[in-house]
């Protein structure tokens, strides 16, 4: 809840997409700025003093900053606290972001994904988007039956998400091993009472009105799942991206695995039709959002556009994908192993295993 | 030398009590900060760069068990 002294990410969140252009102080170290900054659809004015120069030298740290309204952030939101106040205290009307950058990292957005409306089938589509990494998750609604794609740690939105959806039986299930961040699947259907699902290549499972279709994609990892809804909605996990195909590198075999990659893309998908829509669960910048404020594209498109795509050649893919090997996502090593549920870990480390953006795709540069 | 512990202290309070400590020391006194978090390290850091009173002499990570202890060394400019 946001008050005179306090805002919360999803107003901030609004105020910025809406183009109401507030100005953000953040009070981050240099490194942690330069890392990971709030985002936003519309552009807004982001100044940068470190909270300790507050501590420093107040009077010089405040005339660094403008004389109107500012949103005032940091990592968990304790030393943006303390500098809203000293602000307010010198008659800058200052606001602190309620939980920092944590509490940005973890928001996540319900989207409906908007359907033909001559589309056969009582189905609802919807995407959860996690905007602090650029994680997207999956509830599929049909008839009082629901599955769940990947959601995130965040799991107290999905269950309520359900519960106001009136939703009888669940499936919750992963399109693979997540290396960037925590997978929320075994929580929610502890949670939820719900099946922990597991599907093979091929094998399907009825979702209310629909089916529910799982594709082998070897490529991202070597158990990597697209998951085909209704026939049309390709839930494409690591393996598709709406810019980018997913990184074959972080198993230390990129030579192996992007063959397999090529192979997913060129024959294990190559099947499916041109309209196919597909959702997948990262992107990369709020370019890929679309005015639906979805992130999803055809499969069509995404054969015409992307470079990963025009390779006929299975050893000039593997050599493209050796030059897109780039740093891996951070303890992304520890993170697996929690996420097959191998080792946990308290609240707090989790947070900060997961800090910053994700980095799945082959390419950043798009 | 001095010593402040700051243990269990978040953001920003191991530096506003460590700025405290300074400002009543006399030049060339030394203060050793124990703290828990982990983003003391680089705060320690940033701060020390521009600040006209402190300077960072050392920073070390210990074991407590399983606990990991920072250890920031200070002295008055």
């Amino acid at each position: 809840m946001s008050t005179a002294t306090e805002i919360d990410v999803k107003e901030l969140l609004a105020k910025i997409d809406s183009g109401r252009r507030p100005t953000l102080l953040d009070v981050r170290n240099d490194d942690e700025f330069g890392n990971w900054k709030i985002e936003g659809r519309a552009g807004f004015e982001i100044i940068h003093v470190p909270y300790f120069d507050f501590i420093e030298d107040e009077q010089a740290a405040i005339e660094r900053v403008p004389a109107h309204e500012v949103v005032v952030v940091c990592a968990k939101g304790g030393s943006s606290e303390m500098v809203a106040d000293i602000l307010r205290g010198a008659g800058i009307p200052a606001r602190n972001l309620i939980g920092g950058m944590i509490a940005y990292g973890e928001y996540l957005e319900p989207l409906k994904v908007p359907r033909p409306r001559d589309e056969e089938g009582d189905f609802e589509i919807w995407q959860f988007n996690r905007r602090g990494k650029g994680c997207l998750s999956y509830a599929i609604l049909s008839e009082g039956d629901a599955i769940v794609v990947d959601p995130s740690r965040a799991i107290d939105v999905y269950a309520s998400f359900l519960e106001q959806s009136g939703v009888r039986k669940v499936h919750v299930l992963d399109t693979h091993v997540h290396a960037d961040h925590v997978s929320g699947s075994r929580s929610l259907a502890e949670r939820l009472g719900a099946d922990h699902t597991s599907m093979k290549g091929g094998e399907s499972i009825r979702v209310g009105k629909i089916l529910f279709q799982a594709i082998a994609t070897p490529g991202h990892t070597p158990n990597s799942f697209c998951f085909l809804a209704a026939g049309r909605y390709l839930l494409s996990g690591d393996t598709l991206f709406t810019k980018s195909v997913g990184r074959p590198d972080l198993g230390g075999q990129v030579v192996e695995w992007s063959l397999d990659l090529f192979d997913t893309l060129k024959d294990r998908l190559g099947t499916l039709s041109d309209s196919t829509l597909v959702l997948p669960a990262h992107y990369s910048d709020m370019t890929e959002i679309d005015p639906n404020d979805v992130v999803a594209a055809r499969l069509g498109q995404l054969r015409h556009d992307l470079p990963e795509f025009k390779v006929h050649d299975p050893n000039r893919f593997s050599e493209m994908m050796l030059q897109a090997v780039r740093t891996p996502p951070p303890e992304y090593a520890r993170i697996i192993d929690v996420n097959l549920g191998n080792s946990t870990i308290d609240a707090d480390l989790m947070v900060q295993w997961e800090l910053g953006k994700n980095a799945c795709a082959a390419s950043a540069q798009h | 030398m001095r010593k402040l512990d700051v243990r269990g202290a978040k953001c920003p309070m191991p530096i506003v009590k460590a700025k405290k400590e300074i400002d009543q020391m006399q030049p060339g006194e030394l203060l050793e900060v124990t703290a828990t978090d982990p983003g003391s390290v680089p705060d320690f850091k940033g701060w020390a760069l521009t600040s006209k009173t402190a300077v960072l002499k050392e920073q070390r990570t210990e074991k407590e068990g399983a606990t990991e202890i920072y250890i920031h060394v200070l002295e008055r400019k």
